[in-house]
């Protein structure tokens, strides 16, 4: 079933639940059952911001959760909840990777229930509002907080603060609702009214982030289907750009480029031989002259504000490694540039077959240090390593 | 803009802007005052709501102006339940773009106009008894009679005020401004429950309820943003791969421009317009595999070479459906096995193919001198409904002719200094078949000459 029709059958139970409840008096463990059910349907919902890693709405929801039910409750409800959600998540059958994400989830419910509880506890007896505020608040950043905790310690990276609007409309809105949904020393509760009411904000922002997502999606899928074209032709090996491009990433990550550099070396390793298609085909016993294709390929992206950056870099692979001092403005363009003849070259001489991977590795070494940069070799000992492509190091790690 | 309808445009600001001022200063004199703090608070984000409305590519616009004013229409029912809301909406008037060009007249209407609106559903929401507004249902339904009215109030004085302004009928600025307040007309609900929680309590409510909205008005631009400049940059590197091939210089350009205008004549959303661009900007992609000197190759092509030509098309088709948003307008087989009866398949296919053979007919290519423009359109309708969807070339002959454009021989765009002259007509026009050479072939070749000739 697509995803808008599992979203659709949920709010659907949840709102005959809440019908139930709307029927009966005492009403609480049916409006824990939409809660749980909201839950679900929040996890199918991700907000996706550039640069930051995906946050689903259960957040919010579980903001209202912790306000609504006794820690028992909660606990009972969050297991409940992933376990649910283990048979209705997008791409069915993976269940160990489900299960990862299920366990996540369950601890940082624990987190936002546990600061919300002390925080109640320790502002007991002061203003209403700004206790309720308080533990709110808490509760909802704990869980984003352990949710950066754990994307830290498997990914090694932390979202920047400028990645973290979506954090922010997940905040407000998790305590909008949760004020929305019991209100504050009797005033203002609108029950389950409250928490979809209030939840239309931040579909909007989700809606938003998945316009940005859908389109950075086919904009890539875009270059991804022009650098498939010099294969087509013949003039490359097949799945070439891909690779190199997969490899000039894994470079310059370990290299510490940043997101947006990153994004550069990707684009530029998987255009780089587009120039190929634009130039007068050699006589029959030549080779595409290298330096002519870079060129063309470079003044072609050139030409585009998005991808200028891009071309730079592949204007820069054909160029002599010199040391990093001497070299003006040698970061990122340069870095880049050699960076992508590692990338491009590795993968010419191995085939796309790492069987050759040391062999290949040992080449690029014995070359001439005014072709290869040292530090990019380095790394690609490294990554190869770290990716179980090559056994084991000739260089000693930290060069 | 004309004096006339100046000296009307001037007369209608100045009644909005006058009938809205002596209301408030009517129920300042008679009625108690508003609570200062809520005053201001609703007022100023009005105003700065909507400074920052979002343009939406169909020129609609979208703020949470209209929100905040229902939420004053909340707020201030137990206090100063009209005073409020008119001045709270009368700060939505202030647009600072209007304000740094001295528009005066244009402030002073929009004031005038988002006053007696929000007034207007005031009045509508008062006359709801407190025993409905009391629960959340309730407050539901009171919002309905509010939310229209205000729409009403807001059509009525805009439609006359827009239409002196800008020349245009009250009949054809009704549906745009209609659609445009109907679209926003369920962001009334919510405000009425923010002025709920406002009331209950307090003020603080409003910044938690904004955030989420800036968040998504944030991430909404960066879409339109990141849209135009992926759009921009595929513009860009078509031109620059189109440079391999010397005949074909702005070809694909141009067909995205038919395209566009076929799917404007039929009528096509925004978001189906920007996929059809998408697409027809790429159509031609699969040249990229064919080698330069066959592309550019004077004269006949042998038949393998022609196969070797042909192919790109499928190799096109190939790389598009790397692309998922365009996978549900690629044809499933190729247009000559897909026919053109088939309901189920997608119609994009069927107007690229027109646009490209019109644009193919009115250029100059290697083997054929650009034709006349009467002379594509009678073999496109020559073809209609067996090669061609006939929907597609009617919508195509309507909108060039409709917009007074004039293509092909004597007209070209991009004029191509070829080293062997082509044939006037000859081989055939971009599969289109021999087409016999007569009245309008001598005439092409005239024009095409002499259009050379000139530059």
């Amino acid at each position: 079933m697509s995803r808008a029709g599992r979203v659709a059958g949920l709010l659907g139970l949840s709102a005959v639940a809440g019908g139930i409840a709307a029927l009966f008096g005492n009403h609480t463990a049916v409006e824990l059952a939409v809660l749980s059910t909201l839950v679900v349907v929040g996890e199918l919902l991700e907000l996706r911001p550039v640069g930051r890693a995906p946050l689903p709405l259960s957040f919010a929801v579980v903001v209202v959760l912790v306000r609504a039910g006794t820690p028992r409750e909660v606990v009972v409800c969050a297991i409940c909840a992933q376990v649910f959600s283990l048979f209705v998540r997008d791409g069915a059958g993976r269940l160990r990777a489900h299960t990862v994400v299920a366990a996540e989830r369950i601890t940082e419910t624990l987190a936002a229930g546990a600061a919300y509880r002390v925080v109640i506890q320790a502002l007991s007896g002061e203003n209403a509002t700004a206790t309720v505020l308080g533990a709110l608040g808490a509760a909802a950043i704990a869980q984003i907080l352990v949710a950066d905790v754990l994307v830290l310690a498997r990914d090694r990276t932390v979202a920047p603060l400028r990645s973290r609007g979506a954090d922010l409309a997940l905040v407000t809105s998790g305590i909008l609702m949760a004020v929305g949904y019991a209100g504050v020393d009797g005033k203002g509760d609108l029950g389950l009214w409250g928490v979809f009411l209030f939840a239309i904000p931040l579909l909007a922002a989700w809606y938003s982030f998945e316009l940005v997502a859908s389109t950075r999606r086919s904009y890539e899928q875009t270059v991804r289907a022009l650098s498939v074209a010099p294969e087509l032709a013949g003039l490359v090996p097949k799945g070439h750009a891909e690779r190199v491009a997969d490899l000039g990433v894994a470079l310059a990550r370990e290299l510490g480029l940043g997101t947006t550099e990153m994004d550069d070396v990707k684009t530029a390793a998987l255009l780089h031989h587009l120039g190929a298609v634009c130039i007068d085909e050699p006589a029959l016993d030549q080779r595409l002259d290298p330096a002519e294709v870079s060129a063309a390929g470079a003044s072609m992206l050139s030409a585009s504000e998005a991808l200028a950056a891009a071309g730079e870099v592949i204007a820069a692979e054909p160029q002599l490694h010199r040391p990093p001092d001497s070299v003006a403005g040698s970061f990122p363009a340069a870095l880049g540039g050699q960076i992508l003849k590692v990338a491009s070259a590795y993968d010419e001489l191995t085939d796309g077959d790492d069987a050759h991977a040391a062999w290949a590795v040992e080449a690029l070494f014995t070359g001439p240090a005014y072709v290869y940069d040292g530090r990019v070799l380095a790394a690609l000992e490294r990554v190869l390593v770290s990716q179980g492509r090559l056994t084991s190091t000739r260089v000693p790690r930290g060069a | 803009m004309e004096n006339g309808k100046t000296a009307s445009f001037t007369a209608v600001s100045l009644a909005f802007f006058i009938l809205a001022a002596s209301l408030a200063g009517f129920l300042g004199a008679t009625g108690p005052t508003p609570d200062l703090r809520a005053l201001l608070l609703l007022g100023v984000l009005v105003a700065v709501a909507e400074n920052q409305c979002v343009l939406l590519p169909n020129q609609t616009s979208v703020s949470a102006s209209f929100m905040l004013s229902m939420a004053a229409v909340v707020v201030f029912r137990d206090g100063a339940n009209l005073l409020g809301p008119l001045i709270v909406g009368m700060f939505g008037g202030v647009l600072l773009e209007h304000v740094r060009g001295f528009d005066w007249r244009k402030v002073a209407c929009n004031v005038g106009i988002f006053g007696l609106s929000t007034l207007a559903a005031a009045a509508a929401y008062s006359v709801v008894p407190n025993s409905i507004t009391g629960s959340v249902p309730g407050q539901l339904l009171a919002a309905i009679p509010a939310g229209l009215t205000y729409s009403l109030v807001d059509y009525a004085l805009l439609a006359p005020a827009a239409s002196t302004m800008t020349g245009r009928s009250m009949k054809d600025l009704a549906d745009e401004l209609w659609l445009g307040d109907l679209q926003v007309y369920p962001f009334a609900l919510l405000g009425v429950l923010l002025g709920y929680l406002y009331v209950a309590l307090g003020a603080w409510v409003v910044p938690l309820f904004i955030a989420p909205i800036f968040i998504a008005r944030q991430a909404f631009l960066s879409y339109m943003q990141l849209k135009a400049q992926q759009e921009a940059t595929l513009r860009t590197l078509v031109r620059s791969l189109e440079a391999k091939d010397q005949y074909t210089a702005g070809h694909v350009e141009r067909v995205a421009m038919f395209a566009e205008y076929v799917g404007e004549e039929l009528k096509f959303s925004t978001r189906r317009l920007h996929r059809l661009r998408h697409a027809a900007l790429m159509h031609d992609i699969g040249k990229l595999t064919v080698p330069n000197h066959l592309l550019n190759k004077p004269g006949k092509l042998t038949e393998d070479e022609f196969a070797r030509v042909k192919h790109h098309e499928f190799v096109s088709v190939e790389l598009l459906r790397r692309i998922d948003f365009l996978l549900p307008i690629l044809p499933t087989v190729s247009l000559e096995n897909q026919g053109l009866a088939s309901p189920d398949s997608p119609i994009e296919p069927h107007i690229i193919s027109v646009a490209d053979a019109f644009d193919a007919m009115t250029s100059t290519r290697s083997y054929r001198r650009a034709l006349a423009q009467e002379v594509a359109f009678a073999e496109l309708r020559a073809k209609s409904g067996t090669q061609f969807h006939p929907d597609c070339v009617e919508a195509l002959v309507a909108a060039v002719e409709r917009r007074g454009e004039r293509y092909g021989a004597g007209h070209e765009r991009d004029a191509v200094a070829f080293a062997v002259p082509p044939p006037v007509v000859g081989v055939g026009s971009a599969g289109l078949g021999d087409l016999e050479p007569g009245v309008h072939a001598d005439e092409a070749v005239e024009a095409h000459d002499a259009e050379r000739s000139s530059r």
